[in-house]
């Protein structure tokens, strides 16, 4: 270690400022930490997958002369509509890689910090608990968009360029609204949920099996029960069923499920509340023992 | 002032951990002492605002402790006892990152991370990955976010626990420097007494969530009581309980030194009174050099 051979200490001449946002260095810190992980690269970049496939077929569902030949001469491949848009948004394959970049981006961003006692130099900032919670946050925000919400709208603006015209946007002018709303359920849903069992441990590794394992233990329980007990009302255990659900419901289309919508909303919006309550209780500057 | 606190309470569910402590801090490097399980963690906590005093009121550099925490945690600069940093970060980026949370510029952040990171002997293994650092370099890198938005007071908490010897030695000059020529206040609270007495000229002593001592070094240390070492042969245990009986504390050494701490406008003559009326003859009596040490056996009680 070297001595302390440097004593030119200058007071800062500066003014420290109250931001407007005093959450976002959190959030780009953790946006920036997320990609110097192994293997986080990789999986995000694979979440643009569905986006790609999903852009190929609007280009082919509206380039059909071109293709007649490859598909028998079908009038009617592939329709864009907001049953598109939702089954872009709603893919297993898009929530999974959700769920992986979770994983990896979203695990540590509180176990990692109680891992290594950093909550007090937090709060000894000007920054309250709610600003803390916010950054953290807006870092599953981001991702969870830019899988979503980007390429959704990415998509919507081809099929406008492909089609040369805004009939589209005419015929259905509330899809955007639908997108929006989805994709914000599914990032509030997300956050929740991953900074949630974020905060339950201090073992980020343990954390991120954790993350994953519901998700996919929900989506397995559902299974059992449902052959169980052949009702639709099962599917109310399993994350990806209900994110279905309410998708189905935005998008103005029939449920998969035969369960009113509303219930699904409903587990969803506990799982938050549980996750609020339970992050005002675990988040502190300090650990209070009584 | 810079710290001002009346009545200051706070409880752990059963536990009294602050109990009516008030006192006034003016300007330099002062020493917060105490047993573990004092109060001091708590009191440091109370007045960055992590914890709520159940009762009493407080100021830091003139803002309200219930109400302007904001404005406190602005100016004041923390060190905590514990490790803490953030996995996968450089030192540069971990000191930058609180500076911008403080409310830095992220640009001046950056700068001033990087001056901070030379004042505190980081400079070469800024780069390097936080997972990586030793104690000591953890230690001061604790120092470093501290001082990044220039704070103008700075708590310490335990800042040479689980250091070498060599690696005390440093971070002590680095408290001291910041202490004595940078104009800005610290509260030190620390249980290792060399410490204290090296680097503060006054001191707050914390026993049982009370406040037990405060003041200047070197005024507690001449007013409040004389300390005599005495030896003497013979049987020494009436002696002992006679200077007792006169409100005095009496220590015995291991080579047999008794230690008496003798109460403000005491007679010495009364120990050699005491020697007469107890039968004991005195070989040997010193004034001793009060140590802070002394003090804090004095008002805490314990050796």
């Amino acid at each position: 270690m070297a001595t302390i051979r440097e004593k030119g200490y200058y007071h800062w001449d500066g003014r420290l400022e109250e931001r407007r946002f005093p959450w976002w260095p959190i959030t780009r810190t953790g946006i920036q930490l997320a990609f110097r992980k192994k293997w986080f690269k990789f999986v995000f970049a694979f979440g643009f997958s569905p986006a790609v496939v999903f852009l190929v077929l609007i280009y082919i569902s509206e380039r059909l002369e071109d293709f007649k030949s490859m598909f028998g001469g079908k009038e009617r491949l592939i329709t864009v509509n907001p049953k598109f848009f939702m089954d872009f948004l709603t893919n297993g394959f898009l929530v999974f890689i959700i769920v992986m970049v979770l994983v990896f981006a979203g695990a540590g961003l509180i176990a990692d910090d109680l891992k290594h006692n950093s909550l007090q130099i937090y709060f000894a900032r000007p920054l309250r608990k709610k600003d803390y919670l916010l950054g953290k946050m807006a870092v599953i925000f981001f991702f969870v968009l830019i899988l979503t919400f980007v390429p959704a709208l990415v998509l919507y603006v081809f099929k406008l360029v492909f089609a040369g015209s805004f009939r589209f946007v005419l015929e259905y002018p509330w899809l955007l609204l639908s997108i929006v709303g989805f994709a914000a359920l599914m990032a509030v849903f997300f956050a929740f949920y991953t900074l949630l069992l974020s905060c339950l441990s201090k073992n980020s590794r343990y954390v991120m099996i954790i993350v994953f394992m519901i998700y996919l233990f929900s989506q397995v329980f559902y299974g059992i029960m449902q052959s169980i007990f052949r009702t639709p009302y099962m599917a109310l255990f399993s994350i990806y069923e209900n994110l279905l659900q309410a998708g189905a419901f935005l998008f103005a289309q029939k449920p998969p499920h035969a369960v009113p919508v509303v219930w699904s909303f409903l587990v969803l919006a506990a799982v938050c509340a549980t996750s609020a309550l339970v992050l005002t209780k675990k988040i502190r500057a300090t650990e209070v023992i009584r | 002032m810079s710290i001002e606190v009346t009545n200051l309470s706070f409880r752990y569910g059963d536990i009294k951990a602050l109990e009516g402590v008030s006192f006034k801090l003016g300007e330099g490097a002062v020493g917060l002492l105490g047993p573990n399980g004092a109060g001091k963690s708590t009191l440091l906590r109370i007045l960055l605002g992590f914890l709520a005093p159940e009762k009493g009121e407080g100021t830091v550099l003139g803002y309200d402790i219930r109400r302007e925490q904001a404005a406190i945690r602005r100016a004041v600069g923390y060190m905590p006892e514990d490790d803490c940093f953030i996995a996968g970060m450089d030192a540069v980026t971990f000191t930058a990152y609180f500076g911008e949370l403080s409310g830095m510029p992220r640009q001046e952040a950056m700068k001033r991370a990087h001056e901070v990171l030379f004042y505190v002997g980081l400079e070469e293994s800024r780069y390097r990955l936080l997972d990586t650092y030793s104690a000591g370099m953890k230690q001061r890198l604790k120092m470093a976010q501290a001082l990044v938005h220039d704070p103008k007071l700075l708590f310490l908490d335990e800042p040479t626990s689980n250091l070498d010897p060599q690696g005390r030695i440093e971070v002590l000059q680095l408290i001291e420097d910041v202490a004595s020529h940078k104009d800005i206040q610290v509260l030190i609270s620390s249980h290792i007494l060399a410490d204290i007495e090296t680097l503060c000229a006054s001191v707050l002593i914390l026993n049982k969530g009370k406040l037990a001592a405060e003041g200047r070094l070197e005024d507690l240390k001449a007013i409040d009581y004389s300390l005599f070492e005495v030896k003497v042969k013979g049987e020494d245990a009436a002696f002992r309980k006679d200077l007792e009986a006169l409100r005095c504390r009496v220590d015995e050494t291991e080579d047999r030194l008794i230690k008496i701490y003798m109460p403000a406008g005491m007679d010495r003559m009364e120990v050699f009174r005491a020697a007469a009326r107890t039968g004991v003859q005195i070989r040997y009596f010193v004034k001793s050099q009060t140590k802070l040490e002394d003090l804090f056996a004095q008002v805490v009680g314990v050796d």
